[in-house]
C-alpha cells in the first residue's frame, strides 16, 4: 500500500465511522439537562431513563456566568438547568425560567425546611434545591497548635505564608463580614469597609489567593491552613488523614445548586418528573453520597450511610447551620462590592 | 577548533522542557493518589474508571469527528482562498485578504458569541454540525495562510508546460499543482486539526445538548468531579495513539520516497 492509498483508506474509514452519528432515535423521548460534569450519579441517571422510557442527554457548563451568557443569547434546547442559587435569581430576573407546577412535584415535602428558610427561592416557585455545600477552613493538625474553629485563625502570624484564601470576592469579603458579625450579603458601606480592612489584614498573612491548587497544596503539606469548598476538601482529606475541616463558628457561605426549568423547555412534563424523581428520598440519598455534597432533603438523611451522615461540615450542628447564609444575588449593589474587592487585591 | 557544546546543551534542555511535563502526566496516570503532589503507589484505578466513563469516550469521539471534518473542509476552502488571493488581481483583493486574515486575530469569545447569535437567529439547532461549521471559520484562515506561503515560490511554468504538452486544465491541476502543493495543504490541515481539537471558547458557545467535546467536558469536570485524574489516563492513551500514528506515517513516507 502506498502513501496515497493509505491516506484515502484511512479517511474513508474515519468518514464511514462518523456517519452513523447522523441518525437519531426518533421514537424515544429525550430530556436534556444543562449541568456541571459528574453532577448526577450513574445509578440515578439509569434509574430515571428506565422509569420513564426516555434518554437523558447531559450537556455541561463550567461556570454560572458562561451558562448565563449562553442562555441570554438565545441558545435553547434544554429542559432542565442546574445553576447556583444566585444564577437562578439572575435567570428569573431575565425572565428565562418558567414557574414550577407543584401539582406534579409530589416529593417537595421532602426538602429540608431549615435550608429553605435561607434559600433565595423559599417557596420553590422557580427552583428546587439540588445540592449544597459550605465553604470551610481546613488545617493540618500536626502543624497548627491549639486551633480554634473560627475565622480568627486567618490572623495567626505563626502560619504566615502557609495560608491560602479563595480568589473570590464573595467568599473573602463574606468571611470578613461574618467575622465581624454581619450578614455576608450586606450592602452597608460602613460594614463593607470594615470587612475590607479585615481582608487586607488577612492578605498580609497568606501565601496567595487560590481557587484550585489549595487542595493539592494542603494534601501535600505545602499549606497549613486553607479556605476551600467542602466537596473539594473532603476529597483531599481522603489523601491526608492529618487534615481537619471545619465551618468557622461565626458562620460561612453555603452555595447551593438548584434545579429549574427554562422558559423554552420542550419536555415540560418530563422535566417536572425529573425534579420529582431527584427529590425522592432514596434517589437523593444515593445521589448525594455519589457526588459528595449534601442534598437538602430531610427524608433522605435517615437513609444515608453512617459514615456520610457523620461528616460534620456537611451536616453541622444546628447553631452553626443557622449561622451560615446562602450567597444572594447583589443586583445593582454589585459595584460597591467590586470596588472594595479591588482595594483588597491592590493592597 | 573543538565544536561548541552549547547546541547540545540547548537541545537537551529544550527536549526536557517539552517532554518532562508529559512524562509527569503519564506517571501520574498510574498514581493511586488523586493529587499530583503525592505518590501513593502504582495503580490502574484511573484507567479502569476511564473505561466506565462512556461520556468521556463519547466526548473524545465528538472531538475527533469535528476535527477531522473541520480540517478536511478547511483544507479545500483554504486552498481555494489561497489560490484566489495569489493568482488573480482584482479590486476586492485587499478586502478578501483582510477578511480571510481577520479570524486569526479576532478574540475567540467574540467569534463564539457572534456565531451563536447567528445560529439562533437562523433557527439552527445547535449540535455537532454547528461546532464543525464554527471550527471551519477559523481553521480556514490558517490553511489559507500556510498554502499562500507555499504558493509564493510556486513555479507556475511547470503547469504551463503541462498544458503545452496537452494536459487539460483539470489534469494539470491533479497531476502537477496538487502534488506540489500537497505538503503545504497537509501542514495547514494538521494545524487546523490541532486547533480544532483544542478549542474550548468557541465550541462552548455553539455546542448543543449531547455534543460535548473533550475540552468542554474536562473544563466542567474541574469544578465538581471526583474523577478528574481519569483525564491523565485518557491523555496518556491519546499520547500513545499520537506517537504510534506519527511513527506509522513516518514509515509510510520513507517507503514511499524509496519507491518514487
Amino acid at each position: 500500500m502506498n502513501r496515497r492509498q493509505f491516506i484515502t483508506a484511512a479517511s474513508a474509514t474515519l468518514a464511514a465511522s462518523a456517519l452513523p452519528s447522523c441518525k437519531s432515535s426518533a421514537n424515544q423521548k429525550t430530556l436534556t439537562v444543562f449541568t456541571w460534569a459528574d453532577y448526577l450519579s450513574d445509578e440515578a441517571k439509569a434509574g430515571f431513563e428506565k422509569k420513564h422510557g426516555c434518554t437523558l442527554v447531559i450537556d455541561t457548563f463550567d461556570s454560572n456566568e458562561a451558562m448565563l451568557a449562553k442562555l441570554e443569547s438565545g441558545a435553547g434546547g434544554y429542559d432542565i438547568l442546574v445553576p447556583s442559587s444566585y444564577a437562578v435569581t439572575a435567570l428569573k430576573r431575565k425572565n428565562l425560567l418558567q414557574p414550577l407546577d407543584h401539582a406534579k412535584l409530589k416529593n417537595l415535602g421532602n426538602v429540608d425546611t431549615d435550608y429553605l428558610a435561607k434559600a433565595a427561592d423559599p417557596a420553590m416557585e422557580f427552583s428546587v434545591p439540588y445540592m449544597m455545600a459550605p465553604t470551610c477552613l481546613s488545617y493540618l493538625s500536626s502543624k497548627v497548635s491549639d486551633p480554634v474553629e473560627s475565622w480568627s485563625m486567618l490572623d495567626r502570624t505563626d502560619l504566615a505564608g502557609r495560608v491560602t484564601l479563595l480568589d473570590d470576592m464573595r467568599e473573602v469579603l463574606g468571611a470578613g463580614l461574618k467575622f465581624l458579625g454581619h450578614s455576608l450579603n450586606s450592602t452597608d458601606p460602613a460594614e463593607l469597609a470594615a470587612a475590607r480592612d479585615v481582608a487586607i489584614r488577612w492578605k498580609k498573612n497568606i501565601a496567595k489567593f487560590e481557587n484550585e491548587q489549595y487542595k493539592t497544596g494542603i494534601a501535600s503539606g505545602e499549606f497549613f491552613l486553607v479556605q476551600g469548598y467542602a466537596g473539594d476538601l473532603i476529597q483531599a482529606r481522603e489523601e491526608n488523614e492529618d487534615m481537619r475541616i471545619f465551618i468557622p463558628k461565626e458562620g460561612s457561605t453555603f452555595s447551593c445548586d438548584d434545579l429549574c426549568i427554562p422558559k423554552d423547555a420542550k419536555q415540560v412534563d418530563l422535566a417536572h418528573a425529573f425534579i420529582d424523581y431527584l427529590t425522592g428520598a432514596d434517589v437523593a440519598a444515593e445521589n448525594m453520597e455519589w457526588i459528595g455534597y449534601r442534598a437538602p432533603n430531610s427524608a433522605a438523611y435517615p437513609k444515608l450511610s453512617e459514615e456520610f451522615r457523620g461528616i460534620p461540615v456537611l451536616f453541622p450542628p444546628i447553631e452553626i447551620f443557622n449561622a451560615c447564609e446562602a450567597i444572594a444575588d447583589l443586583g445593582d449593589q454589585l459595584p460597591l462590592w467590586t470596588s472594595e474587592w479591588d482595594k483588597v487585591k491592590s493592597a | 577548533m573543538k565544536p561548541s557544546r552549547w547546541p547540545l546543551a540547548c537541545l537537551i534542555s529544550v527536549l526536557v522542557f517539552f517532554y518532562l511535563p508529559i512524562g509527569f502526566l503519564v506517571m501520574n496516570s498510574f498514581n493511586a493518589s488523586r493529587f499530583a503532589s503525592k505518590w501513593n503507589g502504582f495503580s490502574l484505578r484511573w484507567y479502569e474508571r476511564l473505561f466506565e466513563r462512556h461520556d468521556l469516550l463519547a466526548a473524545l469521539m465528538n472531538s475527533l469527528k469535528i476535527a477531522t471534518y473541520a480540517s478536511a473542509i478547511s483544507m479545500i476552502l483554504g486552498t481555494a482562498a489561497a489560490f484566489a488571493m495569489n493568482r488573480y488581481r482584482s479590486r476586492f483583493q485587499q478586502a478578501h485578504r483582510l477578511l480571510v486574515t481577520v479570524p486569526l486575530v479576532l478574540p475567540d469569545i467574540l467569534m463564539g458569541m457572534s456565531l451563536l447569535l447567528l445560529f439562533v437567529s437562523l433557527g439552527v439547532k445547535l449540535n455537532l454540525i454547528t461546532i464543525t461549521v464554527a471550527h471551519v471559520t477559523f481553521c480556514l484562515s490558517y490553511v489559507a495562510l500556510v498554502v499562500q506561503a507555499r504558493l509564493q515560490d510556486f513555479d507556475f511554468h511547470v503547469v504551463e508546460a503541462a498544458r503545452d504538452l496537452g494536459a487539460t486544465k483539470f489534469q494539470a491541476f491533479c497531476k502537477i499543482t496538487l502534488p506540489l502543493l500537497a505538503p503545504g495543504i497537509l501542514a495547514g490541515g494538521l494545524l487546523a486539526f490541532t486547533l480544532s481539537i483544542d478549542d474550548y471558547v468557541i465550541t462552548y458557545f455553539v455546542k448543543g445538548p449531547g455534543s460535548d467535546t473533550l475540552p468542554t467536558l474536562v473544563y466542567s469536570m474541574i469544578k465538581k468531579s471526583k474523577d478528574l485524574p481519569v483525564i491523565n489516563a485518557l491523555s496518556s492513551l491519546v499520547l500513545v495513539a499520537t506517537f504510534a500514528t506519527v511513527a506509522v506515517s513516518q514509515r509510510l513516507t520513507r517507503s514511499g520516497t524509496v519507491r518514487d
